[in-house]
C-alpha cells in the first residue's frame, strides 16, 4: 500500500462549508434515530412475523441501526471513510477536528483534542452517576416499607438492571474517563493521546452505548439484576435484546480507550521521563486499561452469543436445547471480577497522587504501590468462580478459588500501606480534594473487609445473594471509587476550569455522603445478616427498620451528590480563581498554562526527577 | 527549601487510640454475628456465625490500625493557616515497614485460609451412609419438596418438614429458571438449576420452624418465593410423613 508524498486531498475543499464542519451531538442523535428506524423498517418489512425469534432480530438491527447512524452523525467515520476513497486528512482538518478556535461548540462535537474529551467525560460520568442515581432512589423508596407501594413489580425489577448497569459503566469511566484523558497524557509529557480518533470514538461509542442501555427503560420488558444469567433471559422481551447490545457496544468503547491510553504512556512519554518517574495515576490508569483489554472480551462474547441465542435460536446458555447456563456464569465472572478492578484502580491511584501532593510529600514506597496495583490486577482474573460458590457448580473447586480470593488481601493491604506511608508525617493540606481521600480511607476499609467474609464458603454459603454483599460492593463502589473519583474532581478541576470547585459547598456534600454512605450500608449489612435476599421488591416485617435507615441514608447521599453536581456547575463559570498550579504540585500537568493550549506544549519538557521532590522550587522553562 | 520540623511526634496517643478501637472491634466481633443473624438450628450455622466471629477478631486489628493512623494524622499532621505548607520530610521507602506490613498481612492471610479451609472440610465431611433424601423442587415462584414415602410412594410438601438430629441430602433442581435454595436458619443454600441436580446436606440439631428463601433472581414474584422449614422429632417427622397421602 502506498500513496504519493505529493498526494494532497483535502476532505472538505472549502473553508467553513461542508456538511462535515456542521456535525455534532444534534445531528448524531438525527442520524442514530434515523438508523434506527430505517433499520427497524427493513427487518419489520422482511422477516417472517410467524418466527419467534424476529422481535429480537428486528431489536437488535434497530439497536445497529441506531449506533451506526450516530456513528455517522456525530462524524466518527468522516476520516475512514475518507481515506477510503483515497483522500486523507490535511494538517488544517486535523486541527478542526482537534477543535481549534471553536470555543464551547466543540464540547458538543466529535472532538480530538483529548482535554476536550477528558470534560466530555466528566458530563458524561455525571449524566450516567445522575441516571442511575435516579433509579437508585426510586428503589430505595420502594423499599422503604414492607410491602409494595409505588413502583410496579416489574418496572422494580427493571430498575434493579438497569441501574446496575448504569453505574458500573459509569464507575468504569468515572476516573479513567476524564482524568485518564484530560491529565494523563500531559503527565507524561505528551502532546496528545497516541491516537486522537480513537479517543474520541470511545467517548461517543459510549453516549451511543449509554443511549441503548436507556432505551431498555423505555421498551420495558427487562426482569432482572444487572448480570442478566441464562435461563431467566429467555423469558425477557426485547429490553433484553438492546440491553446485551449496549455492552457489546460498550466493549467497543473500553477496548479502543484501553489500546489508546496502554500506546500514548508507552510511546509518548518526553524525553526523560523513565516508567519510574511516571506520576503514580499514570500506572493506574495503564494498569487498569490492561486489565480490560484481557477482561472486556469475555463481556463481548458474552453478550454476543447471547444475542445469537435470542434471533438464531443457538443454544450456548439455554440449558434444555443442550448449552448451560454455567458457561454464561463462567464468563461473564471472568469479566466480571478483573472488571472491578479496573473500577478501582484508577481511583486508588488517584487517591495516591492527591496524597502525595496534599501531605507534600513522596508517594510512600512507590515501587510497592506500582506492584501492589499490578498484583491485585493479576489475581483478579483468578478468583472468578467464587462468585459461583453457591451455584453447585464444580464444588471441588471451592477451595483453591477460596485460596485465590483471599490472597486478594494482600495486595489490598499494600495499598493502605502506600497510602498512610504516604500521609505520615506529612503536612497535610486539608483542602477539598484531601477530605475526599480521608472518607476513602475509611470507607475502604470496611469495603475490605467485608470482602474477606464473603472469600470464605462456609460464610458464603449463608450471606451469598444476600443484602450483605449488596452492601459489601456498594462499600467499594460507592464509599471508595465514588469517594477517590470526587477527589480526583475536586483536585484536577481547577486545572479544567482555572477555578476551585466550592470548598464549602464541597464539604457539605462530603459531610452528606459520607454520613449517608454508613448510614444506608450499615443498615443494609444488618438486612443482609439477619436474612434479607438481594433484589427483593418487597420483603418481610423483620427487615423493616433496617430497610427505612437504609433508605433515608440514601436520601442523605442523594443531598449530597445534588449539592456537588450544584458545585460543579456553579463553580465553572464564577468558581474563586485558582492560577494554574493551585496545589504547587510538579507533576507536568501543573507547569502548563490553564487552561491546557491545544497541543498541550510548545516545546516538550525534559524531565530530571519525579514529581514528588516537594522540597525544591519548581523549574519552569 | 527543606522542612525544619521532621514532624516526628511521640506515637504514645496512637497506640492507645489504636488499643481502645481493637477493643471496641473486638467486642462487636464476639457480640454481633450471633445477635445479627438468624437463630442456628444446624451445626452448618452455627460453624459460619462462629467463623463470622473468628474473622471479625482477626480483622479488628487492622481496622483499627488503619483507623487509629488516620484519626492520628488528622490530629497531628494537618497543617494549619491558609498558606501553602512547606514539604514535608522526604522519605521514600523503609524496607523494614514494608517487609512488617507484608509478612503480617500474609500470616493473617494464612490464618484465614487455614481456618477457613478447616471449616469447609470439616462442614463437607459430616456425610453419613444413610441421609434423608429430599428433593427440592424450585419453580416461578413456588417451592416444593419430595420425600420417599412408605412401599416407595412419593411425599409431597409445600412446607419443608425435617427430622431432628439426621442428616438430611437435598437434591435440587428446577423447572424453570434458576433459583437459590436456601434456609438462613441452616446457614447454607445451593442453586435450583434447570436440568442439573445440585447437592446440599445439613443436619438440624434444633426443634423449631425456619424459613426458606430464594436467592437467585428468579422474576416477578421473586420477593414472594418464600415457605416454612419444620424441625421435628424423629418420631413426628415418621408420623407426619405416614399421615401424608401418597401422590402415585
Amino acid at each position: 500500500m502506498t500513496t504519493t508524498l505529493e498526494h494532497k486531498a483535502p476532505v472538505i475543499k472549502h473553508e467553513g462549508g461542508g456538511l462535515a464542519r456542521h456535525q455534532n451531538f444534534l445531528t448524531a442523535m438525527i442520524g442514530g434515530v434515523a438508523g434506527a428506524f430505517i433499520a427497524w423498517a427493513i427487518s419489520h418489512h422482511f422477516f417472517a412475523q410467524d418466527v419467534r425469534t424476529t422481535s429480537d432480530a428486528v431489536a437488535v438491527l434497530t439497536g445497529c441501526g441506531w449506533i451506526v447512524g450516530f456513528w455517522l452523525g456525530i462524524g466518527a467515520l468522516n476520516a475512514p471513510l475518507a481515506w477510503l476513497i483515497g483522500s486523507d486528512q490535511t494538517r488544517k482538518d486535523q486541527l478542526y477536528y482537534a477543535g481549534e478556535d471553536q470555543g464551547t461548540k466543540r464540547y458538543w462535537k466529535y472532538c480530538t483534542d483529548h482535554k476536550v474529551v477528558g470534560v466530555q467525560y466528566i458530563v458524561m460520568t455525571m449524566v450516567l452517576l445522575g441516571a442511575g442515581g435516579i433509579l437508585a432512589m426510586a428503589i430505595r423508596t420502594e423499599l422503604i416499607v414492607p410491602g409494595n407501594h409505588f413502583v410496579d413489580q416489574q418496572v422494580y425489577n427493571g430498575f434493579i438492571a438497569v441501574h446496575g448497569m448504569l453505574m458500573i459503566l459509569a464507575l468504569i469511566v468515572a476516573v479513567a474517563g476524564p482524568w485518564g484523558n484530560f491529565v494523563v497524557p500531559i503527565m507524561c509529557g505528551a502532546k496528545d493521546m497516541a491516537f486522537p480518533r480513537l479517543n474520541a470514538l470511545s467517548l461517543w461509542t459510549l453516549v451511543g452505548a449509554a443511549g441503548l442501555l436507556l432505551t431498555t427503560l423505555a421498551v420495558g420488558s427487562l426482569t432482572m439484576g444487572w448480570v442478566v444469567l441464562a435461563p431467566i433471559t429467555d423469558q425477557a422481551g426485547v429490553g433484553m435484546d438492546f440491553f446485551a447490545l449496549a455492552i457489546l457496544v460498550f466493549t467497543v468503547s473500553t477496548t479502543v480507550a484501553g489500546v489508546n491510553t496502554i500506546c500514548t504512556v508507552f510511546t509518548m512519554r518526553t524525553k526523560g521521563m523513565t516508567l519510574e518517574r511516571l506520576p503514580i495515576m499514570v500506572w493506574g490508569a495503564i494498569i487498569a486499561a490492561a486489565l480490560g483489554l484481557y477482561a472486556f472480551p469475555y463481556f463481548s462474547l458474552v453478550e454476543a452469543l447471547q444475542i445469537l441465542d435470542r434471533t438464531f435460536s443457538t443454544s450456548f446458555f439455554i440449558g434444555n436445547a443442550g448449552g448451560t447456563g454455567w458457561l454464561q456464569a463462567n464468563l461473564f465472572w471472568l469479566m466480571g471480577h478483573p472488571e472491578v478492578y479496573v473500577i478501582l484502580i484508577p481511583a486508588v491511584a488517584a487517591v495516591f497522587e492527591i496524597a502525595a501532593v496534599m501531605a507534600r510529600k513522596p508517594v510512600f514506597s512507590y515501587r510497592t504501590a506500582v506492584a501492589g496495583m499490578v498484583g491485585l490486577a493479576g489475581l483478579s482474573i483468578l478468583v472468578w468462580a467464587h462468585h459461583m460458590f453457591t451455584t453447585g457448580w464444580a464444588p471441588t473447586l471451592g477451595g483453591p478459588f477460596m485460596v485465590t480470593t483471599e490472597l486478594i488481601s494482600i495486595p489490598t493491604g499494600l495499598f493502605f500501606l502506600v497510602l498512610i506511608g504516604t500521609l505520615w508525617r506529612g503536612n497535610i493540606w486539608m483542602k477539598l480534594p484531601t477530605v475526599w481521600v480521608f472518607g476513602f480511607i475509611a470507607n475502604f476499609i470496611i469495603a475490605g473487609i467485608t470482602g474477606i467474609y464473603l472469600s470464605d464458603i462456609p460464610i458464603d454459603n449463608q450471606l451469598h445473594g444476600t443484602m450483605f454483599v449488596t452492601a459489601h460492593f456498594h462499600y467499594v463502589f460507592v464509599g471508595s471509587v465514588l469517594f477517590g473519583a470526587i477527589g480526583a474532581l475536586a483536585f484536577w478541576y481547577p486545572k479544567v476550569t482555572g477555578r476551585y470547585l466550592d470548598e464549602k459547598l464541597g464539604r457539605i456534600s462530603f459531610w452528606l455522603s459520607f454520613i449517608g454512605v454508613q448510614v444506608t450500608f450499615l443498615a443494609m449489612f444488618i438486612s443482609g445478616l439477619r436474612g434479607m435476599p438481594r433484589r427483593y421488591a418487597s420483603y418481610a416485617f423483620i427487615f423493616e427498620h433496617t430497610n427505612f435507615i437504609s433508605t433515608m441514608g440514601a436520601y442523605m447521599i442523594m443531598a449530597g451528590m445534588l449539592v456537588l453536581m450544584g458545585a460543579v456547575i456553579y463553580c465553572w463559570n464564577h468558581g474563586e480563581p485558582s492560577g494554574s498550579n493551585p496545589w504547587h504540585a510538579n507533576s507536568l500537568e501543573w507547569l502548563v498554562s490553564t487552561p491546557p493550549p491545544l497541543e498541550n506544549f510548545d516545546v516538550l519538557p525534559v524531565v530530571t526527577e519525579d514529581p514528588y521532590n516537594f522540597g525544591k522550587e519548581l523549574v519552569r522553562s | 527549601m527543606t522542612n525544619s520540623n521532621d514532624n516526628k511526634k511521640s506515637l504514645k496517643s496512637f497506640y492507645w487510640l489504636w488499643a481502645i478501637l481493637t477493643a471496641l472491634g473486638i467486642a462487636v466481633s464476639l457480640y454481633a454475628p450471633g445477635y445479627l443473624m438468624p437463630e442456628s438450628m444446624s451445626q452448618t450455622m452455627h460453624l459460619s456465625v462462629l467463623t463470622m466471629v473468628v474473622f471479625s477478631v482477626a480483622a479488628a486489628p487492622v481496622a483499627a490500625g488503619v483507623y487509629a493512623a488516620a484519626l492520628y494524622i488528622l490530629r497531628n499532621w494537618t497543617h494549619k493557616g491558609d498558606s501553602v505548607p512547606a514539604a514535608g520530610p522526604a522519605f521514600r521507602e523503609s524496607g523494614k515497614v514494608v517487609i512488617t506490613w507484608t509478612l503480617t498481612s500474609v500470616l493473617l492471610t494464612v490464618f484465614l485460609l487455614i481456618w477457613g479451609l478447616g471449616a469447609l472440610a470439616a462442614d463437607s465431611a459430616g456425610s453419613t451412609a444413610n441421609p434423608l433424601v429430599v428433593k427440592v423442587v424450585g419453580q416461578q415462584w413456588v417451592w416444593s419438596f419430595e420425600y420417599q414415602g412408605q412401599n416407595g410412594t412419593t411425599v409431597m410438601s409445600n412446607d419443608l418438614y425435617l427430622p431432628k438430629g439426621r442428616e438430611v441430602l437435598f437434591h435440587v433442581t428446577s423447572l424453570d429458571v434458576t433459583h437459590g435454595f436456601w434456609a438462613p436458619q441452616m446457614g447454607t443454600q445451593v442453586d435450583a438449576n434447570d436440568e442439573t441436580i445440585t447437592d446440599l446436606h445439613v443436619t438440624p440439631n434444633k426443634l423449631g420452624t425456619f424459613d426458606v428463601r430464594c436467592t437467585q433472581f428468579c422474576g416477578l414474584n421473586h420477593a414472594f418465593m418464600v415457605t416454612q422449614g419444620h424441625v421435628l422429632t424423629p418420631s413426628a417427622f415418621t408420623t407426619w410423613l405416614n399421615a401424608q397421602p401418597a401422590r402415585s
